[in-house]
């Protein structure tokens, strides 16, 4: 490890990440303390956590059998299957929200459940796959020569487990902290659902109380964290569980008659996540009940491109640079917490711009750099690329840290004997055998920074960007250019995973 | 003079000791072997005089050099003349023949133009000429072992440290490994310590063999006395 690179990349993530957290809280003041315990807050905090917890059950209920179908059985399609049941997670939930609140005739609490279950089950269904296709074959098949299939799913679940808790605890935490989908969902009328996030929103935007925002910020935050901390110990479990040096892949389960019912269980998921939305919006673009037209869907692009361009631009420029920026600072801080003596202890610290409401992470960045120093930097796109790497480079990070962690030390070590100093055992050794996770959180990062709502909303720099127009334009009534756009994202967000399923020959790292 | 003197040393990680107050010393161009039981704290041994951990205590010095003191490292691994031959091979995936043994080379600041000699020259004594553009996945578990202790030669070291060198290999490939590790200490007069789990493994060229248990050295003996 270079020092002086790590306390450089350590620097420009405290900038981006804590920085904006660490500068709220010299404003708050006791009566904004005091104001957390009422009863009004209560209340949103218990539905809240009521909703996250309901949301994650649910992610898991649909996430672990669909995750053991597509990676252990012989069930068609399964291939298929499985990287398009990334894409309802890739997909913004507002754009969820739009398409399923019509479609299923669905307000309220009831929406804002299913729209973030179906947008969170495959954050389940992605750490249960791993887990799954990582046991060990002579594992499975000593628990098979005692006991047959029985005996082997009981030795794999202890193994499975960690892991899926691990990514219910993930939908948890992206559902406890939205506040695009409860928005959307409530302003289309009675009933309405209030989340604890919108409080946040609400106490900065119309009370114009950064302390009080900050303050009732406090309690979300506080279980973000307690259910990230054993996220990241479970990720950690279920990886040293199931992984050894002479691994050998196992058998898939035989299906039998259910191959087909199997197939239709994920089909259906995939359906309702992506590709119902998806050709919703399509029909909408083309006029929906005004009477579809190809051609009309061709008419609405054009329309969205040429009023939309300098969005689309600024999401995609915003997007790609935050993206370079996190898989920088992954390589080095990712690396660094794994090899570097109590780095997982500096887990928590880093998972903190996740774990804290993305409305505070705003109102920081906003109190930290309106100044008149500052006045261009502010006004200009590199607030917003700050904003986003700070909020989405611990992802990038984790999944950099656990790739090193399955890393041969030895590697590093042949490289050192051989006279190789740390920033070129890093470039040259230790970067090329992480490529997979590099692009894989690099990838992540740029999907995730591109559907972004709630932490640009406040930003005025961010106000100019796709996701932006759309949250706006959607508010003054639904048209062909909202669906066409709409589509745009949905095309951008998918495009790298694709491209990647269709030219890498190996499997893109993309969790954690 | 010695290659490699070890004074009192000892590694402990927490409570739990690795190394418990090691005495030994490797004279030039000896072939030691290091035999034990599993978890012994042989590698661990190994990994201390290549600098890849650090003592609790005690003294280390290379041929005459101190090496660490106490705790304090005072040779970094990359300048302890050490190479080093790890169980597995651990060769880098994504670098193929050629480019690992030019890595080696370009650290050790051995000009560029001499590269391709030396690399040629190197695949040529662990018989892999004609494998310069071969990744390591495409190489069987011998010729992976081979071209790995390449590596660890490629800079010239004066001391050759081999964990386990023939662990994954079979009965032949043993054979003919040893047989090409020997060739390689006469002819370039290096030292040897070579650690394994297996008593008779290697006993055929080693000069001495050290026998440890528990963290510490039980036995020592002249294998070619031994022999006679």
């Amino acid at each position: 490890m270079s020092r002086p690179l790590v306390a450089l990349a350590a620097a420009v993530f405290v900038l981006a990440g804590l920085a904006p957290l660490a500068a709220m809280v010299p404003r708050v003041e006791s009566a904004d303390l005091a104001a957390i315990f009422a009863p009004r807050n209560l209340e949103l905090l218990g539905r809240t956590l009521l909703y996250g917890a309901s949301v994650a059950l649910i992610a898991t209920a649909a996430g672990l059998p669909f995750g053991f179908l597509v990676s252990r059985t012989d069930m068609p399609f399964a291939a298929l299957l499985r990287p398009l049941g990334i894409a309802p997670l890739l997909i913004p939930p507002m754009i969820l929200a739009m398409v399923w609140t019509v479609l299923a005739d669905i307000r309220g609490a009831p929406a804002a459940y299913a729209v973030s279950s179906v947008s969170t089950f495959p954050l389940v269904a992605l750490f249960s796959a791993r887990a799954f296709e990582r046991i060990d074959a002579r594992r499975e098949e000593a628990a098979r020569i005692a006991g047959g299939w029985r005996a082997a799913l009981r030795s794999d679940l202890p193994l499975v487990l960690p892991s899926v808790a691990c990514g219910a605890c993930f939908a948890f935490v992206f559902t406890v902290n939205d506040f695009s989908v409860a928005d959307y969902v409530s302003w289309l009328g009675q009933p309405k659902f209030s989340v604890y996030a919108a409080e946040i929103f609400a106490n900065w935007r119309i009370e114009s109380r950064p302390g009080l925002a900050v303050a009732t910020a406090l309690p979300l935050l506080a279980v973000t964290l307690a259910a990230l901390v054993p996220a990241l110990v479970l990720r950690r479990r279920g990886a040293m569980a199931s992984l050894s040096g002479d691994f050998r892949q196992p058998e898939p389960f035989e299906l039998g008659p259910w191959r087909w019912p199997a197939f239709l269980f994920c089909l259906t998921l995939v359906s309702i996540g992506a590709l119902i939305p998806a050709a919703r919006l399509v029909w909408e673009a083309g006029g929906a009940a005004r009477g579809f037209e190809f051609a009309r869907v061709g008419q609405a692009f054009t329309l969205a491109i040429e009023r939309g361009r300098e969005d689309l631009a600024n999401s995609i420029v915003y997007s790609l640079c935050a993206a370079t920026a996190c898989a920088a600072l992954a390589l080095v801080l990712g690396h660094a917490l794994e090899r570097a003596r109590g780095g997982r202890w500096l887990e928590s610290l880093v998972v903190l711009p996740i774990g804290a409401p993305a409305v505070l992470l705003s109102v920081g960045v906003i109190v930290l750099w309106n100044h008149d120093w500052s006045a261009r930097f502010y006004d200009e796109g590199g607030v917003v690329v700050l904003l986003l790497a700070g909020r989405f480079a611990a992802f990038a990070i984790l999944i950099v840290s656990a790739a090193t962690a399955a890393l041969d030390p030895r590697l590093e070590e042949a490289a050192q004997l051989a006279g190789a100093g740390p920033f070129r055992t890093l470039t040259r050794i230790v970067a090329p055998s992480l490529r997979s996770a590099l692009l894989g959180g690099w990838i992540g990062v740029f999907v995730l920074s591109l559907r972004e709502l709630d932490a640009t909303m406040l930003t005025p720099a961010a106000n100019r960007t796709a996701m932006f127009r759309i949250f706006n334009q959607v508010h003054f009534g639904r048209d062909d250019f909202v669906a066409a756009m709409a589509l745009l994202i949905l095309f951008l967000v998918v495009l790298p995973g694709a491209l990647w399923s269709l030219f890498a020959r190996r499997r893109l790292e993309l969790l954690p | 003079m010695n290659a490699v003197e070890l004074h009192d040393v000892s590694v402990r990680a927490g409570e739990r000791g690795i190394l418990d107050s090691i005495d030994l010393a490797v004279p030039e161009r000896e072939h030691l072997l290091l035999v034990g039981p599993s978890g012994c704290g042989k590698t661990t041994l190994l990994r201390t005089i290549a600098g890849l951990v650090r003592p609790t205590s005690g003294r280390l010095e290379l041929f005459g050099r101190v090496a660490s003191e106490g705790a304090r490292v005072v040779l970094p691994p990359e300048q302890r003349g050490v190479g080093m031959l790890f169980q597995g091979g651990a060769l880098w995936p994504h670098l193929n023949a050629r480019k690992q043994l030019e890595f080696v080379l370009g650290c050790a600041r051995t000009p560029r133009e001499q590269w391709s000699a030396r690399v040629a020259e190197l695949l040529e004594w662990v018989e892999l000429a004609g494998y310069q553009e071969r990744l390591p996945a495409t190489l069987s578990g011998g010729e992976a072992q081979r071209l790995a202790l390449a590596r660890a030669i490629a800079a010239s070291p004066r001391l050759l440290l081999l964990d386990e060198p023939l662990g994954p290999l079979d009965e032949e490939l043993r054979h003919s490994l040893l047989a090409k590790l020997h060739e390689l200490h006469q002819r370039l007069g290096l030292t040897v310590i070579h650690v394994t789990h297996a008593p008779n493994e290697a006993r055929e060229y080693a000069t001495r063999t050290v026998r440890m248990r528990a963290g510490r050295i039980v036995a020592e003996g002249a294998e070619a006395k031994e022999r006679k």
